[in-house]
């Protein structure tokens, strides 16, 4: 308890102690100065505003909570009703009217006076707050001015009567009196929380707003009995109009709440039902938001629509499209559909609720022509409003129903059909306008959602192949040399890019036996993961086979042959194959089809293309007829350059880099280092095509010869 | 991205392909089908004329090596013709003149195929 609740409680207690000292002062002593009088009548009603003022502080209430409560007003209601009736039946001979005034014949009826006048004055007190929220449920224009109007018309009303004798009637009193009243009754029309009951808190309120009317009337009655209304009067003549009139407002405003429930009852349902179905659409709406589950989705989806429809069961077919197209055919459920059109549907139940499978089967069979398919060629939402005459319902098996009804809906997004919604009912007529309207609604709904799904899905699948695509990345690289020899005979460097993650590019250097340097290029037909995979097998080959060769071709035709069982018949393999002696200088070079070397002597720069054919072209003699080895003596400062077609063929628009371009390039850098050699021409290549991206792997190895010769 | 195209069209009872622009991994489906096409209605005799090939990529000779061995088992050919030095260099590279028959001009393919006849 705070300090304010405890003062007003305190102020309220002592207000009232002070009256009744003073009541049993004058019963003994003339006290009648009008002064006096008037200090006791301030002293009544600051008791009573104290008090109100202490429940204003001690509890603040909702409107729904006030609906509640209407029981406890009608338990307060009743046990003053009772004790004031005990009253009114023991006492007798309580006042004696002298002169318009009221004179106590006794202790008890100064006791008995104040007891009955804080009875109904708290009634009063706790009828207005109850009532006061009521009106103000559901606030329009003039709700608030309409009830302020009554409070102060009542105030007033209480307050004329200050000063008065307990038995003198003014005309001004009567006026406003009545004026009150008549703004009770406009009040009384303020009856929105009804409305928002449900069915059984209606049958609740009904009951109450009854009992409570009834109460208030019996009150009315009681406050004007003789008894109760000398009681009333010689305690307070203002707060007994202050009752008198709350107790009338309460007489009324119940009494037109006892009817206005009696015939919202029939619609109760009705107006519930709206309600769920906002609600529900208003949850599936948030949902689509958070779940991203497909079959949780669809969960929600049938058993929002059969909770909401009452439905006796509901199931969803996903339809997947043109045979052929269909994505996950791989579902075990997954029923094909044969329609009457060329067209070939792919129909997936899922969301199932309170039907099997095979009932539905045997409802609307999937190889045979029924309603199912009208509506995927119509797509517009169909009612069997009796399923037992419907010749587009099968209905042959045995589970199938006999009777009832069925409303079928069309899932339709921008891309076209993508379900069907279904909810069956019992009874025979079970869907009417505003249940198709909902079960539409739903399906809007669940269309967008599962869509969303479906997208978050593909991206997902995306973001994992990518991941994957990143790997393969990591492990081609490590197919490639990691470190190229460190020799004093040559200098050596090379770059490889994959123009997507992976590429069908090759090189590798090796050190052979008899001091020699084995250095490959290879381009894979094709690009990307295909590609990556025959790189990688040719790398195998390679490993495996340059050790047991010695000249480059006898190496060529043993790859082919070894390529042969595996490889595609539209895809081959370029390479270009140079042994180097680093003893002598001299390099054997073999090319199978691929871009031919550059060499770049003192004298001038050229390409050097011994004859030759593509790996997997062609297996047996032709290829080996093709294969020739060519042998060539490097000087000091002779630099070799390797490459893949990525590099002639750089495009910037339709133009390519070229072996001349190239030839031009090597022309200005061959003084250089290798590495300078090598960031040279890819300077020059990428300088050429701009911000165009390159559309083929691209590998450049270069190798300058630095010994003098023996 | 860059156009290909096919003109199908009959050379002395000789079917002539003539191809134009790009022939590439995205392209190449398309001179897929049509050689299908003819040796689905059993045309062995296949030119194929390069005379607008602007450029062809490793899954355009594909293509070619694809269908050969077929052809050829039927006692057809497909013969290439009137290409351009930039795309012959292509081919002569990976060495397909060992192996196909490429000619200068379309009529010099097709009288190849009425001779041996």
């Amino acid at each position: 308890m705070n300090l304010r609740r405890i003062l007003t409680l305190g102020g309220s207690i002592l207000s009232g102690l002070i009256v009744l000292g003073l009541d049993v002062m004058r019963s003994s002593v003339d006290l009648d100065v009008t002064g006096l009088m008037l200090i006791r009548e301030v002293l009544v009603i600051a008791a009573f505003v104290l008090l109100y003022a202490f429940l204003e502080l001690s509890e603040t209430r909702k409107a729904e909570e006030s609906v509640q409560k209407l029981g406890l007003l009608l338990v307060v209601a009743v046990v003053v009703a009772l004790m004031t009736s005990i009253i009114m039946f023991t006492s007798d001979a309580t006042f004696e009217a002298k002169e318009g005034r009221l004179l106590p014949l006794g202790f008890n009826a100064i006791v008995l006076a104040s007891f009955v006048s804080l009875s109904f004055g708290l009634l009063s007190i706790i009828l207005f707050r109850h009532l006061r929220v009521l009106t103000l449920y559901k606030r329009k224009k003039g709700t608030q001015r309409n009830l302020m109007i009554q409070i102060v018309l009542t105030l007033v009303t209480a307050l004329s009567t200050v000063g008065l004798d307990p038995l003198e009637n003014t005309v001004v009193t009567s006026v406003l009196f009545g004026l009150a009243i008549g703004a009770m009754v406009m009040n009384s029309f303020r009856l929105s929380w009804i409305v928002y009951l449900s069915k059984r808190e209606k049958v609740f309120s009904l009951v109450y707003s009854f009992l409570l009317f009834g109460v208030m009337t019996y009150l009315n009655v009681l406050s004007h009995g003789k008894v109760l209304n000398e009681y009333l009067l010689y305690h307070s003549y203002p707060v007994r109009e202050f009752s008198a009139l709350t107790l009338i407002f309460g007489n009324i405003y119940f009494g037109m709440a006892f009817v206005s429930t009696l015939f919202h009852l029939p619609t109760a349902e009705a107006f519930e039902r709206k309600t769920t179905e906002i609600t529900s659409l208003h949850n599936l709406g948030r949902l689509i938001n958070q779940v991203f589950d497909f079959n949780e989705l669809v969960d929600t989806v049938t058993s929002m629509t059969l909770q909401v429809c009452e439905a006796k069961a509901c199931w969803l077919e996903m339809v997947h499209g043109r045979e052929g197209m269909a994505g996950d055919s791989s579902r075990s459920d997954s029923r094909r559909l044969n329609l009457q059109h060329p067209e070939r549907y792919l129909v997936q139940a899922v969301g199932m609720k309170n039907i099997q499978l095979e009932e539905i089967e045997d409802l609307l069979p999937y190889d045979e022509h029924t309603l199912r398919d009208v509506v995927i060629q119509e797509r517009k939402p169909l009612v069997v409003d009796d399923l037992s005459r419907d010749g587009r319902v099968k209905g042959k098996g045995r589970n199938a129903p006999r009777s009832g009804s069925l409303v079928v809906v069309p899932l339709m997004s921008h891309t076209g059909m993508i379900g069907i919604l279904y909810a069956t009912k019992e009874m025979e007529f079970g869907f009417f306008k505003d249940d198709v309207e909902v079960i539409s609604a739903f399906a809007d709904q669940a269309t967008i959602a599962i869509e969303n799904s479906r997208l978050i899905d593909e991206s997902l699948e995306r973001e994992r192949l990518m991941q994957e695509m990143r790997l393969a990345q990591e492990m081609q690289k490590r197919l490639l040399p990691q470190a190229l020899p460190t020799l004093a005979e040559v200098q050596l460097d090379a770059v490889s890019t994959p123009a997507f993650e992976v590429g069908g590019d090759y090189y590798d250097v090796v050190m052979l036996e008899g001091d020699r340097l084995g250095i490959v290029v290879g381009d894979v037909s094709g690009k990307g993961v295909s590609a990556a995979f025959y790189m990688s097998e040719v790398k195998g080959i390679f490993q495996a086979l340059s050790k047991i060769h010695r000249s480059p071709r006898e190496f060529l035709i043993e790859a082919n042959n070894a390529l042969a069982s595996s490889i595609d018949r539209r895809s081959f393999v370029s390479l270009i194959y140079g042994i180097l002696e680093l003893r002598t200088g001299l390099l054997t070079i073999s090319r199978a089809g691929h871009c031919p070397m550059v060499l770049s002597k003192k004298n001038g720069v050229t390409y050097v293309r011994p004859s030759g054919m593509g790996l997997g072209l062609s297996i047996g003699p032709a290829f080996a007829d093709a294969i020739e080895d060519l042998t060539l003596q490097l000087d000091p400062s002779d630099v070799c350059v390797f490459y893949t077609d990525g590099l002639t063929e750089a495009r910037r628009g339709e133009e390519e880099f070229g072996y001349d371009r190239l030839l031009e390039s090597i022309e200005r850098l061959k003084e250089q280092d290798a590495p300078e050699i090598k960031n040279g021409i890819l300077g020059e290549v990428k300088a050429f095509v701009g911000n165009e991206t390159p559309h083929d792997d691209l590998t450049v190895v270069v190798l300058k010869w630095c010994k003098t010769a023996p | 991205m860059s156009d290909f195209k096919i003109l199908q069209r009959e050379n002395k009872g000789v079917s002539v392909l003539e191809l134009k622009g790009y022939l590439d991994a995205h392209t190449a489906p398309k001179l897929e089908d049509a050689i299908q096409n003819l040796i689905t209605s059993k045309r062995y005799n296949i030119v194929v004329n390069c005379k607008d090939l602007s450029y062809i990529s490793s899954a355009g000779l594909g293509v070619f090596m694809a269908f050969i061995e077929d052809v050829r088992t039927n006692k057809g050919d497909i013969k290439l013709s009137n290409m351009s030095p930039k795309v012959y260099n292509v081919f002569d590279l990976l060495g397909f003149p060992l192996l196909y028959d490429i000619v200068k001009e379309e009529h010099e393919a097709v009288q190849r195929f009425l001779k041996s006849k």
